[in-house]
């Protein structure tokens, strides 16, 4: 047979082509090999419970809020508590702050979480079984989420709690305007569903020992929250009518009513004085915030402050209280004007008072918010502390076998909700591995997130964040209502689109598209993409073009 | 939706394997211009890049037939083809003449207008790496001033050629300038001109990494810095008057587009300005042609 | 017709062959040959004097006779450029040209071929300047000859129009380009009664090209990519094998041709009177037949002189020159055309064929007739006398020249 292609010995009788070029395996050319590297974005890094954002972002896009829920569950069992209350460490550190304005993290937890009010954690998320049982001491955010983490890992957990309902400050100390109560008592529930059991109104120390605890449990966590306010020790300190804002909160939070004043003056800058203050406004008095430095250093989430300014509260900054008087009931406040010296170990400026300053001001009731710390007089002393707070390492050991410890009355990162949440997460992996016979490793936690200047910025453009809701009232008094309204769906999409999703792939094709060799391809089946090394010539255009640094280039020395 | 996200036809006409150096421009051209033009194609080959890049005999690295030919003979040999495929009624067939710049604006030129004058039913592409690449980057009249080459050591004193508007005194149907940085503008644009009969001429910016002297994985980076510092603009002209950009460039300096490139190293501050002036002034007559078209458009 | 037919023009005009006997120049002979082979697509750009070719081709498509596409392009170049794209996508195809025409051509010449692309060529052969010069002679053709072209010499309109419908046969079955030759006005230009065949008899003996190889969506391939050193020489090598297939296969054509239409023009060459003869005169083109008339005069004298018409330059018919001269004493070409430094080209070439032969005639290399002056009787008398005469072959005699330095 003639074959017009080839000749007898098989040589191409004309210069034809019989095929493509896949035999040429242009592979052989690589020096450098481009591969898909997802890495931490620094959002992540920036939330102590290590939220993975840019992945519940992603289900947030294609409206999956239930799966964007779960993401979140991975890491905090109190989404709806924290996308109300956490003061968002990620969005400081987000990068598309850099770039126009950072994304709005918090109130896309928030969404998710309300999204998912009808819907309860899985059980199928426990992963395990183990024999073994915990006590938690205390049911605040470090507890509750040891607690819940314990569970998914198969341990069963009891919690006891001194007061008569869970949450520690979430419900003590944190107003309802803030947090509904709603709210918080579904994510609660949520991990009592799962099978943790609390029991209030247990004091130990008081009603149950520490001995027993330790025979009883194989492993004891202590999460018992810093709620011992400081006192000022200034003269007429002792006088009626002088409290902390802390006990005055306790006691409105869990009774509905509090002995108000007319003229309330608040000292402090924390969170709690704000929190004294807006619910003394919401109780009809007139308020005054006392704070000795400026603005600038304010502890409280500045939102805050500027809504506490709004309401009508009147905050006099650089000033400080040196005495109270007053005829067996507190009448008067003398305050100190103060200036800003040298920061101090904490980064502030220190505030000096003005010698010759000061000034008298009217006032019926002064809450006292400087500051808490725990209250740890149920422990034996062969516990070490630092700082009034129990001392201890990375993985929240307290040195005594079996007894670990997270949250506020730890040391360690502590102050605020989030904080209790990742320590928390972090002594249940702890104890999982002390109580393992195997080592567990415990999770790795990213210290490094990606840098903005690795991102391809070409493929965004300058968009602005949304504002969240509000509801302002008109008639202040008696109304706890909630402030902050979040975001709607539509804002939500929007921004789950406008994160960078830095180092975590979105699919978004850049690689396949700009592969110059047709050596990307994406399996539909396992939903990724796939370089075929036998062709990619290592040119790193993929690499170049992710505009979010999830792929990276390494030297094929080291894969040789 | 903030990523500006690219979508372009999943088919894959090209195999890969392709002798191409890596990172180079001319290789991604071909490989959306086929995913806008499918398998009813036919592609004629001059010297070029592409003619060692399409694969030695007997492999092909396209999945259409190809036709390789003499440096100046693209566009006529594609209209030889053409005549040859309507003689036998397959008018439906796209013919594409893929030349390189030198295949183009220079040795190839007379052929491409003759063929536009004709308006023979083409499509021809050219690849612009701005020097005869394949030959070891000599300069070519697309060469931009300022360049390096191995035959202007020193630099290039002349202009880059504007062969757009060579092509639009034609007055051939379709006339755009595409990137590849740019691959959903550059496909709309090549299955536009697959929609019209006559001359069609798509003028593709391909950086090419060993000729310009810059790193392989800048290639995009570098396509997208030439659109965005409006020293290539993307613009389409119909029937030789109807300007229309088709994507704003957000008017970047110059700079950073010439900078990483080693062919324009030894360039100083007073030629960056030279080129940025001659870059600001040349857009401004690109906008101006395009406010005048769609007025006249607006007058009929 | 009003013609008045001798009985050997009746041979050639056989009425069961033709459809009718047209009084045409060379040009239009060619017209018409492409018209009858059903040519799909001509591109030609316009040189004296090949133009009234292309002028007469422009007519047909565009009364309609002619179902051709006519791609008028720009240059000579792109002519035939845009014949070996379309003759590359199964399309028969068609161009003509002349003298610098050809000259510009000569890159694409070489590509046509490698390409294995039967394209089929008019060239009126025409001096190239400077100095301008617009008539006959062969140095234009001839020096393409390595371009893998097969090259055919004509002396009549009707060899034209035969010589075409045969080139197609033959350069489809080989898949080789072919060049048709005709001198520059004295036949490009002079009317002769040319015989049309019936379109049935030409459809017969030329049926349509379908090549096994195309340009073709269905079946994609790529033609011409790079060939490495290890594959280059085999497909020059599968030229040359194609090159001595049409040696093989133009006797078979012309025979086939001839059985058909009752014409004969030779096969690679035309022998004249050739036998018992001592002296042969070899010519090509129009010389051919002013040579004939001279040779009638000598036989008449009863000087044994023949002639023979050399048809094919390429292939260059080696072993039919062989056979024709192994009795004869002397040998004179006659070469309207000079490779500078050398000789007439048609004189080397056939020196070069008679080496490797067992009998070795005397060879004599005349040049006459260089830029259309004419080749008279006289001259080819001169040219027979001194061949009779020479005691030695000369390799270069020039025929004519006015300012002949005699020292050299
Ligand atoms: C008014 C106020 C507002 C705040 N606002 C914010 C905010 O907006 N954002 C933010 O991030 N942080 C805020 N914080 C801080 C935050 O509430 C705490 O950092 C966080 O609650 C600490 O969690 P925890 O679980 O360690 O302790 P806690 O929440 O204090 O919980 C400790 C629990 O242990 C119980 N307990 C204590 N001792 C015993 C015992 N001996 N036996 C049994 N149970 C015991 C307590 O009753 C309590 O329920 C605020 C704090 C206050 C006081
Ligand atoms: C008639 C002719 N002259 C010169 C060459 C040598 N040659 C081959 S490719 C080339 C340069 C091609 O340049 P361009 O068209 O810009 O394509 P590139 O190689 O840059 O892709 C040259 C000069 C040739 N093949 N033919
Ligand atoms: S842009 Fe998205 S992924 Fe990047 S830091 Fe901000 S929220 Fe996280
Ligand atoms: S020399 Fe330039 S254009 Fe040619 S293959 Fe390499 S990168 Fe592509
Ligand atoms: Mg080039």
């Amino acid at each position: 047979m003639y074959d017009p292609l080839e000749d007898e010995n098989g040589q191409p009788r004309f210069a034809v082509s019989t095929g493509d070029m896949s035999w040429n395996k242009t592979g052989s050319w690589r020096y450098m090999r481009p591969l898909y590297d997802n890495k931490i974005p620094p959002c992540t890094v920036g939330c102590p419970a290590h939220e993975k954002i840019p992945q519940y972002f992603a289900y947030v896009k294609d409206k999956k809020y239930e799966q964007a829920w779960h993401i979140i569950l991975e890491d905090n069992p109190l989404p709806g508590v924290t996308g109300r209350v956490c003061y968002h460490p990620c969005e400081a550190v987000c990068n598309r702050g850099d770039y126009d304005e950072s994304i709005a993290i918090h109130n896309m937890e928030r969404f998710v979480a309300d999204q998912n009010l009808k819907h309860h954690i899985p059980q199928s998320f426990i992963r395990d079984k183990h024999e073994e049982t915990i006590a938690i001491i205390g049911s605040g955010p470090a507890g509750l989420s040891a607690a819940y983490q314990l569970t998914l890992l198969g341990y069963t957990v009891t919690i006891f709690e001194a007061a008569e309902q869970a949450g520690g400050m979430l419900r003590l100390g944190i107003p309802e305007y803030r947090l509904p109560r709603e709210v918080l008592d579904k994510e609660i529930e949520d991990i009592v569903r799962l099978g943790v059991t609390i029991k209030t109104a247990i004091r130990v120390g008081r009603d149950i020992g520490m001995d027993t605890l330790q025979r009883d449990f194989n492993a004891v966590l202590i999460a018992t929250g810093a709620y011992k306010s400081w006192g000022m020790n200034l003269p007429g300190e002792e006088l009626k009518g002088i409290a902390s804002g802390l006990s005055f909160l306790k006691e409105y939070n869990l009774t509905g009513s509090a002995p108000i004043g007319k003229r309330v003056v608040v000292v402090g800058g924390g969170n709690t004085a704000i929190d004294t203050a807006r619910s003394a406004l919401r109780l009809g008095a007139d308020v005054t915030i006392v704070y000795r430095r400026s603005k600038a250093e304010m502890p409280a989430v500045p939102e805050e402050v500027e809504d506490a300014q709004r309401e009508g509260i009147h905050i006099r900054f650089l000033t400080n209280p040196v005495g109270f008087s007053g005829n067996g009931k507190v009448e008067q406040i003398r305050l100190i004007r103060m200036e800003l010296g040298e920061a101090d170990e904490s980064g502030r400026r220190r505030p000096i008072p003005i010698k010759g300053s000061e000034y008298t001001i009217d006032a019926d009731q002064v809450l006292l918010a400087i500051g808490e710390v725990p209250d740890l007089d149920f422990l034996p002393d062969s516990f070490k502390l630092k700082k009034d707070r129990l001392l201890v390492d990375h993985f929240q050991r307290t040195g005594q076998p079996g007894i670990f410890a997270c949250g506020d009355a730890s040391t360690g990162p502590i102050g605020t909700v989030v904080d209790a949440i990742g320590t928390g997460k972090r002594a249940a992996h702890s104890i999982h591995q002390y109580l393992s016979s195997k080592t567990v490793h415990i999770p790795e936690e990213p210290t490094d997130g990606v840098p903005f200047d690795t991102l391809n910025l070409d493929y965004f453009q300058q968009e602005s964040r949304p504002q969240e809701r509000q509801h302002h009232s008109t008639q202040l008094k008696g109304d706890f209502n909630e402030v902050n309204l979040g975001i709607g769906e539509d804002d939500a999409v929007y921004e789950a689109n406008r994160c960078f999703s830095c180092g975590t792939c979105t699919y978004c094709d850049n690689c396949l598209i700009f592969c110059p060799d047709v050596a990307i391809r994406f399996d539909v089946d396992k939903h990724e993409y796939v370089i075929n090394y036998d062709f990619c010539k290592g040119c790193g255009i993929c690499v170049q073009e992710c505009p979010r640094n999830a792929m990276s280039y390494e030297e094929e020395l080291k894969w040789a | 939706m903030s990523q500006k996200l690219i979508k372009i036809p999943f088919e894959e006409y090209m195999s890969p394997g392709s002798v191409a150096c890596p990172g180079c421009g001319g290789n991604l051209s071909m490989r959306y211009t086929q995913k806008a033009l499918g398998l009813n194609t036919m592609i004629v080959i001059p010297a070029c890049c592409w003619s060692i890049i399409d694969g030695p005999t007997p492999s092909s690295v396209n999945h259409v037939p190809v036709f390789h030919t003499a440096f100046e003979t693209a566009a006529a040999t594609a209209s030889g083809i053409k005549a040859g495929l309507h003689a036998q009624g397959k008018d439906d067939t796209n013919v594409m003449a893929w030349a390189g710049d030198g295949g183009t604006f220079d040795i190839g030129f007379q052929a491409l207008s003759g063929a536009a004058e004709r308006n023979e039913d083409i499509l021809y592409v050219t690849y612009d790496n701005e020097a005869y690449m394949n030959t070891g980057i000599q300069r070519s009249s697309a060469t931009p001033y300022g360049s390096w080459t191995t035959t202007t050591p020193n630099k290039k004193e002349r202009p880059k050629k504007n062969l757009i508007e060579a092509l639009a005194a034609h007055h051939i149907p379709y006339i755009a300038t595409a990137s590849v940085a740019f691959p959903d503008d550059l496909i709309k644009k090549v299955e536009k001109a697959k929609s019209l009969r006559g001359t069609k001429f798509i003028h593709i910016l391909a950086p090419c990494p060993p000729g310009w002297k810059t790193p392989p994985e800048i290639t995009i980076k570098l396509a997208r810095l030439a659109v965005e510092t409006k020293i290539f603009p993307l613009f389409e002209i119909e029937e030789g008057w109807r300007y229309h950009i088709t994507h704003e460039s957000s008017g970047i300096p110059v700079g950073q587009y010439l900078k990483p490139q080693g062919r324009f190293s030894h360039l100083t501050e007073a030629d960056y300005e030279t080129i940025q002036r001659d870059v600001e002034r040349n857009y401004k007559i690109l906008k101006m042609k395009e406010k005048m078209s769609k007025e006249i458009s607006a007058m009929d | 017709m009003g013609l008045v037919l001798n009985e050997k023009m009746k041979k050639y005009f056989d009425p069961e062959t033709i459809s009718e006997i047209k009084v045409i120049e060379g040009t239009h002979s060619a017209s018409y040959a492409v018209e009858l082979a059903r040519v799909k697509v001509i591109s030609a750009f316009p040189i004296t004097p090949q133009t009234s070719i292309v002028e007469k081709l422009s007519e047909m498509c565009d009364r309609g006779e002619l179902d051709a596409q006519f791609i008028k392009v720009e240059s000579e170049h792109s002519a035939m450029a845009a014949v070996i794209g379309s003759e590359a996508t199964g399309a028969r195809s068609f161009t003509a040209t002349s003298s610098q025409g050809l000259a510009l051509m000569h890159e694409v010449l070489h590509w046509a071929a490698g390409a294995r692309l039967p394209i089929v060529m008019a060239n009126v052969n025409r001096a190239l300047g400077p100095p301008w010069n617009i008539w006959a002679d062969q140095t234009d053709s001839l020096a393409q000859r390595e371009t893998g072209w097969i090259q055919f010499y004509c002396e009549s309109n009707q060899e034209v129009l035969d010589t075409i419908l045969m080139a197609y046969k033959l350069g489809e079955k080989v898949m080789l380009p072919v060049m048709v030759n005709m001198d520059a006005f004295f036949l490009s230009h002079t009317s002769e009664p040319v015989a049309i065949p019936k379109q049935e008899l030409v459809d017969q003996f030329l049926p349509p090209y379908n090549p096994e190889l195309k340009l073709d969506t269905d079946h994609p391939h790529a033609f011409g990519g790079l060939a490495m050193p290890n594959q280059y020489m085999e497909l020059r090598y599968n030229i040359q094998k194609s090159m001595e297939e049409a040696d093989r296969l133009i006797p078979e054509i012309s025979r086939e041709y001839a059985r058909l239409m009752g014409r004969d023009h030779g096969a690679q060459i035309e022998e004249y009177r050739t036998d018992g003869a001592d002296y042969l005169l070899f010519t090509s083109g129009t010389i051919a037949g002013t040579t004939r008339l001279v040779i009638d005069e000598y036989r008449e004298k009863g000087i044994k002189i023949g002639m023979v018409k050399i048809r094919t330059f390429r292939p260059f018919p080696s072993r039919e020159l062989r056979e024709a001269t192994r009795r004869c004493k002397k040998v004179g070409v006659i070469d309207r055309n000079i490779s500078f430094g050398q000789s007439g080209i048609f004189f080397s070439e056939t020196k070069a064929a008679l080496y490797n032969s067992d009998h070795h005639p005397l060879m004599n290399g005349y040049i006459a007739g260089l830029g259309g002056r004419d080749v008279t009787p006289t001259n080819i008398r001169e040219i027979a006398d001194h061949l009779i005469n020479s005691k030695e072959g000369q390799d270069l005699i020039w025929i004519g020249v006015k300012n002949e330095s005699k020292t050299n």
